[in-house]
């Protein structure tokens, strides 16, 4: 409907600040116009513009009016939800006068309106739920002191570590004695499963391509470094997104887990470098769900595919590619398992671990039940809610998934009732360290059963001053227009992430994190071994969860 | 029984059997000097309890005893807490010995122990000096603050842990002849500690496994092998000739001590024999590096040395592998300014169909160029008077941007001011012909155009008269005849062919066709619809109504009631008229919301039109002067005019021309289905006067271009957003047009430069310069070095000249 002829519309379905997740302050005074905030501003949600102020005054003794009017040149925020200001604080980093920053506007709409074109509102980055999670809330209540001997992370040495792959209880162990020495008997035909020792914390999968170059080479070096300099022996995963193959082809291989998920990208380019590999892969993850986004398959969009990723992934330039959220030729679960565990074992001569990798869920003990019968399946990894993600729809992030805790202690318990909990290890991921506190989330995980844990969001917070928060805040990974150049294909801002400092932030992450394993693990009297399982250690204050998890509670 | 000698030769044994102590009666037995008393831990073969001996040995030495003889039985804590008291207390024990001997040992008190003593000897030393003639086990002399431990044998795990020095005394020192054991001087915050090296029981490490965790204070000397210690906590040094001065001096007494002063040349011979591990003061450990080797080393030495040159990645990367500042300029920033002048159209000029640039003309007029100004308009209207000025709604002004300040720029006076121009010069002649079929608007604006850009014109016109409808239907009042007159004979001077009075025929036509290289029709909508119902033959055109008054017939409507057909622009001219011929009333009915507006409207109403809608006619009784409705309502009407538009007269075309429903079909440049032939004006559909002209020039421009084997088309610019134009530079103004100048100066000069420096103030940068060519000519240029691409150009420009692109 048009206004009546002269009319001009002005306000009308205007948005107010008032419904934007951040509001921008800026402040006139501090202000020098040097427009390093509207250059830096990643989504152009800041503008500079003009503006009028005019001051009526009357300085004599009888009325003498008098109009002052300046026109200054200000930056303002703009009212286009398409052009959100995402709360990064981008600005207030580069702004020299603290003149600008965003600020968390509680009372937003956001969600109301960010749904364009019938579009869903689609985001990268994790779960946005700022309470403290159920990892926070674990306590480790059994202390040792004059009970059991007493332990010193400081003093004593410890080896933290533990073990990917399947393993055989002695008693399956083909084993015979040649010369009163107990040796593996070769010839017995028995299929003995691959088994690495790894630090218990691994990278999880980001892929090259949902990370910027410098970004994933950053934390493929932190990686080798821990393992060739301080002896830590962390693994990381590729996500699935090939493997450059200069990575391939060198001895470093060892320490990294190959990802195959639905889209299969990069593969060919895989099984092309097979013949000129010098070490096996670390393992074989199998992709079928992602915590953060259950059910939402991958999409990289099409501008992001350039040189480098059509390269490593064995694509064209300039497609959309797309990961969907099932593997096509998968009818059931037994053959989704047997047939990819056997496919990716045969690949490396059943030498290298291979494992799957769901989504938390309350079908997972279904998926546990069926790989503790397959000979192949090497470990299983749970991906629960609070898992971060380059890129899913909002609701899918929100809404979709079940948290780590009670899953991998489900899973864990079926094992037990199985005689099989050292047998099958279990990798817990998904809302680790969202809080910062890294080593105590992975103790927590691990006492309630998991062997093994993977991090990756906290990773690109710690290692890369990842902006994201649980508010929203930037969230841009899907965009390209990452403003600290993690998650994004363009050489002006991956240019801006240093690979080195981020691969020397992975080394202090890393050994920090060792260092306080011990602390938790040496008052409770380990050092040896990892308390996998060792629930008795852990309370919570809470009853309901305390029973949900068989702990106990404390108060 | 028990030895009386003196201390001189105290290292001989007081008990010379182990049978004599078992077998005592007596628990305490006195020397007759009052002075020393020999303590037996186990009488009768009853032993003393640990607090008992511990009594014994107190009230003893408050008894004045100063040597003490203990035959000891496994007690705990023997020897230590004797008070000081001015002189020195000697114990001299015998016997196996409980853990803790002498602990929490004061000053002045001497202990000698003739054989090898359980855990924790020394803990806690304030003073004492223990000599232990035998080895120590586990966790000698931890916690000591004070006094000397002398070891003739070797320590056990966890000796010198946790001992420290108090600066009231002296630092505590220990000495181990042999080697000590495992976790050696843990947590050591001071004191000396001697490991001596002789015949150990490692030979391969005589400090034990990773010694010193947790040292931050103290020193350790030792002699031989060593297989590790804590790095991070303490550094391994050679001895200074002070550290050695004083080993040397302290060896002797305690090799005295210990009955080994025959290794005494072989420990001193050479201080390169011994080293030395001190604690990293704090200083240090903060100044230490926390990598073993630096991220950048290991990208370099070890990493690409693996993988290849540049990581990874480098073989598919095309840029440096250099890092970017977040703040960057030239190639590396991710926007970048155009000084985008005249990149797009200002809305006014969008606006008319005409694209008259009256923010050029502004321009001009704030340069003082008055004359160039009011020419300007000639060169895209021949009738700027009488359009501009007089019969057009002026579409200019109601897009114009200066209305949302104010009120807009008054395009329409400023259009009047060509009226005395005369005609702009004829470019010189190109020989080619073309012929304009109609002397109305769009024929004028064609033939001016082509006529001025130096072609051959020959126009065609039926009546007798140039201006078409101007001149035949609009009503004198809305524009005075002088006007349009005026501009009709400046239009003559250009010297365009005319050919009034020439109806066209068919055969005409196909002359006209041959005879010129292009042809335009513009021959009008000159044939009245109507609308048949029962009456409607007494009713009359609009455009023979007024087409009558203006050729000067003057019709007599007194007190008659008028009704008009169709309440369009046409329909109020007419009420007008009727009005001005004296009609009592005049109501204009429609079928739908009336498309009347602008001053047609504003007049007729002025003058008492009634408007009614939606009425359908039925059927019109002249005799009764009535007219039906089909809503069954009828109206008085002394007189029905039908006012629901007209069509062209088409019957000389050749069906090569495409017509549909009886209007001449063409594409956005006036081409109609023949290449040779435009049309434009009301022969296309039917438009305001001004699209008229618009279409005149459009269609000139493009045959123009063609004629001239130009390869391109007129160019359509875009109109700029309202929002780029920065309408907060230009205060309210108040009152009306009061001169060209003052005029001049409210227009915003919408997406043109009005050159006020506004870009080179703002920039930060200092980025931004303005460049002025040898022709007078001048742009706004960018230092790409200096440009950051903040926007504050193209965010702050007044007339939207700046704009940001990616920079790629």
């Amino acid at each position: 409907m048009e206004p009546d002829a002269g009319i001009r519309l002005d306000n009308n379905h205007q948005l107010s600040l008032r419904e934007f997740p951040y509001i921008i302050r800026w402040r006139d005074d501090r202000c020098k116009r040097c427009g390093s905030c509207t250059a830096v501003c990643p989504v152009k949600a800041i503008v500079p513009t003009v503006k009028v102020q005019r001051l009526v005054q009357s300085e004599g003794p009888v009325p003498t009016p008098a109009a002052v009017r300046r026109t200054v040149h200000v930056v303002e925020q703009v009212t286009d939800m398409e052009r959100y200001c995402t709360g990064c604080g981008a600005c207030t980093l580069v702004c020299p006068n603290e003149a600008i920053e965003p600020e968390f506007n509680p009372q937003n709409k956001f969600l109301h309106y960010k749904n364009k074109g019938g579009e869903g509102y689609k985001r990268g980055g994790r779960r946005n739920d700022p309470s403290i999670s159920t990892l926070d809330r674990l306590k480790f209540t059994r202390i040792s002191m004059l009970t059991d001997p007493a332990l010193d992370a400081g003093r004593h040495e410890f080896r933290v570590r533990s073990l990917l792959g399947r393993i055989l209880p002695p008693e399956d162990l083909p084993l015979k004695m040649i010369n009163g020495k107990l040796v593996i008997d070769k010839d017995s035909g028995k299929f003995i499963p691959p088994v690495r020792e790894i630090f218990p914390i691994m990278i999880g999968s980001m892929s090259i391509g949902a990370l910027s170059p410098p970004m994933w080479e950053g934390l493929a070096m932190g990686v080798a470094y821990l393992n060739e300099v301080e002896g830590l022996p962390v693994v990381m995963c590729s996500g699935e997104g090939g493997m450059p193959p200069r990575l391939l082809r060198s001895k470093y291989l060892k320490y990294f887990i190959i990802q195959i998920a639905s889209g299969y990208f990069g593969w060919d380019e895989i099984i092309h470098a097979l013949p000129h590999m010098v070490e096996d892969p670390a393992a074989i993850e199998i992709k079928y769900g992602q915590g953060a986004k259950p059910g939402d398959g991958g999409l990289l969009m099409a501008q992001k595919v350039l040189k480098l990723i059509a390269k490593i992934r064995g694509v064209p330039q300039f497609v959309d590619l797309a990961s969907p959220p099932t593997h096509q030729t998968k009818y059931s679960i037994e053959e989704a398992v047997a047939k990819m565990i056997q496919s990716m074992s045969m690949a490396f001569g059943f030498r290298v671990p291979v494992y799957p990798k769901i989504s938390g869920t309350k079908t997972a003990r279904a998926v546990l039940n069926n790989l503790a019968r397959n000979p192949y399946a090497a470990a299983l990894s749970i991906d629960g809610e609070d898992g971060g993600t380059g890129a899913a729809y909002n609701v899918s992030m929100d809404k979709m998934g079940h948290p780590i805790a009670s899953n991998i202690r489900d899973c864990y318990l079926d094992l037990v009732k199985q005689g099989k909990q050292n047998e099958l290890p279990l990798i817990a991921a998904g809302g680790i360290s969202k809080k910062g506190n890294l080593a105590a989330n992975a103790a927590a995980l691990i006492m309630l059963g998991a062997s093994a844990v993977s991090i990756g969001k906290y990773i690109m917070q710690a290692t890369a001053d990842c902006f994201g928060d649980e508010y929203n805040r930037c969230n841009l990974c899907n965009t390209g227009k990452c403003p600290r150049g993690i998650t994004t294909q363009d050489p002006k801002l991956y240019r801006r992430l240093d690979p080195d400092k981020v691969a020397e932030r992975l080394v202090e992450v890393f050994k920090a994190a060792d260092v306080e394993l011990r602390k938790i693990f040496a008052p409770m009297g380990r050092s040896t071994e990892l308390p996998i399982g060792m629930s008795d250690g852990l309370s919570i204050d809470d009853k309901a969860m305390a029973e949900r998890l068989e702990i106990s509670y404390a108060c | 029984m028990r030895a009386k000698k003196k201390a001189a030769s105290s290292q001989q044994p007081a008990v010379s059997s182990q049978e004599s102590r078992v077998k005592s009666q007596e628990p305490i037995v006195w020397n007759k000097d009052k002075k020393s008393v020999t303590i037996y831990g186990n009488v009768n073969g009853t032993r003393t309890p640990s607090r008992i001996l511990e009594e014994q040995i107190q009230q003893a030495v408050r008894d004045g005893a100063r040597q003490l003889y203990i035959i000891a039985d496994g007690q705990h804590g023997i020897g230590g807490r004797i008070w000081p008291r001015g002189e020195a207390v000697k114990i001299t024990v015998e016997g196996p010995v409980g853990q803790r001997l002498g602990s929490m040992g004061m000053f002045g008190t001497e202990i000698i122990i003739k054989n090898s003593v359980s855990d924790d000897v020394g803990w806690l030393n304030c003073g004492a000096k223990i000599t232990v003639l035998g080895d120590v086990t586990n966790g000698a002399f931890n916690a000591a603050a004070q006094g000397i431990l002398y070891v003739q044998g070797s320590g056990g795990a966890r000796c010198d842990t946790m001992t420290k020095h108090n600066p009231r005394f002296d630092p505590p020192q220990s000495w181990y002849f042999r080697d000590v054991g495992d976790s050696f001087a843990e947590f050591k915050a001071g004191g000396i500690a001697v490991v001596c090296g002789v015949n150990p029981r490692n030979p391969k490490n005589i400090l034990g496994y990773r010694p010193c965790v947790g040292m931050v204070g103290g020193t350790i000397y030792f002699r031989g092998p060593i297989h590790g210690y804590s790095e991070k906590d303490v550094k391994l040094l050679d001895l200074t000739p002070q550290d050695w001065e004083w080993l040397k001096t302290n060896m002797r007494p305690f090799l005295e001590a210990i009955d080994r002063m025959s290794y005494y040349e072989e420990l001193t011979c050479s201080s390169d024999d011994w080293k030395k591990l001190i604690a990293y003061t704090p200083q240090e450990k903060r100044e230490r590096k926390w990598f073993k080797m630096s991220a950048s080393d290991f990208r370099t030495n070890v990493w690409e040395k693996e993988v290849g040159w540049g990581g990874i990645f480098a073989e598919y990367l095309d840029h440096e592998l250099t890092l970017l500042p977040y703040i960057t300029a030239g190639k590396d920033r991710r926007n970048k300014p155009v000084w985008a002048n005249e990149k797009y159209a200002p809305p006014c000029a969008y606006a008319c169909p005409t694209h008259i640039p009256s923010h050029k003309r502004a321009s001009l007029i704030r340069q003082g160029k008055i004359n160039e100004a009011l020419e300007l308009v000639l060169q895209y209207s021949p009738l700027p008077a009488t359009v501009c000025g007089q019969i057009c709604p002026n579409l200019c002004m109601q897009s114009c941007t200066r209305g949302q300040v104010d009120r807009p720029l008054n395009i329409d006076k400023l259009g009047s001011l060509s009226l005395d121009m005369p005609a702009p010069k004829r470019a010189g002649q190109t020989g080619h012909t073309i012929a304009v079929i109609g002397g109305g608007p769009a024929g004028l604006s064609a033939a001016w155009q082509l006529a001025l850009k130096g072609h051959s014109v020959d126009l065609y016109e039926a009546s007798d008269k140039l201006g078409g409808k101007i001149e035949l239907c609009i009503p004198r009042e809305r524009l005075p005849h002088e006007i349009l007159e005026k501009e009709i004979s400046r239009f003559k001077e250009l010297g365009v062919n005319l050919h009034l009075n020439t109806k066209v025929s068919k055969e005409l036509f196909a002359g006209i066709y041959k005879n010129n290289e292009v042809v335009i029709l513009a021959c009008g909508a000159h044939q009245p619809r109507k609308i048949e119902f029962p009456g409607s033959e007494d009713i009359i055109s609009a455009y023979d109504f007024l087409k009558d008054i203006n050729l000067g017939e003057r019709p007599d409507l007194k007190g008659k009631k008028v009704v008009v057909i169709g309440a369009g622009n046409v329909g109020m001219d007419v009420a007008s008229e009727a009005f001005n011929y004296g009609a009592e009333s005049v109501i204009a009915i429609d079928i739908q919301k009336p498309a009347a507006f602008g001053k047609e409207m504003e007049i007729a109403k002025a003058k008492g039109v009634e408007i009614l809608w939606p009425k359908f006619a039925e059927r019109y009784d002249k005799k009764q002067n009535k007219i039906y409705f089909k809503d069954g309502t009828s109206l008085d009407a002394d007189l029905v005019v039908i006012s629901i538009g007209d069509v062209p007269i088409l019957d000389f075309l050749p069906p090569g021309i495409h017509t549909e429903k009886g209007w001449i079909v063409v594409n956005e440049i006036a081409q109609t289905s023949d290449v040779k032939v435009f049309a434009i004006g009301d022969a296309t559909g039917l438009g305001l006067v001004t699209h008229a002209i618009g279409q005149g020039r459009i269609a000139a421009e493009t045959i123009h271009y063609q004629l001239m084997h130009a390869p391109r088309q007129p160019e359509f610019k875009q109109a700029i957003p309202y929002e780029r134009i920065k309408t907060e530079y230009y205060d309210v103004c108040r009152g009306d047009f009061a001169s060209p100048e003052k005029e001049a100066d409210r227009c915003m000069s919408c997406a043109t430069c009005r050159d006020c420096k506004m870009c080179e103030a703002t920039c930060y940068w200092g980025a931004i310069s303005r460049v002025e060519h040898e022709d007078g000519s001048y742009e706004y240029v960018v230092d790409d070095e200096k440009c950051i691409g903040c926007g504050f150009c193209a965010g702050i420009c007044p007339c939207g000249v700046w704009e940001m692109v990616e920079n790629i």
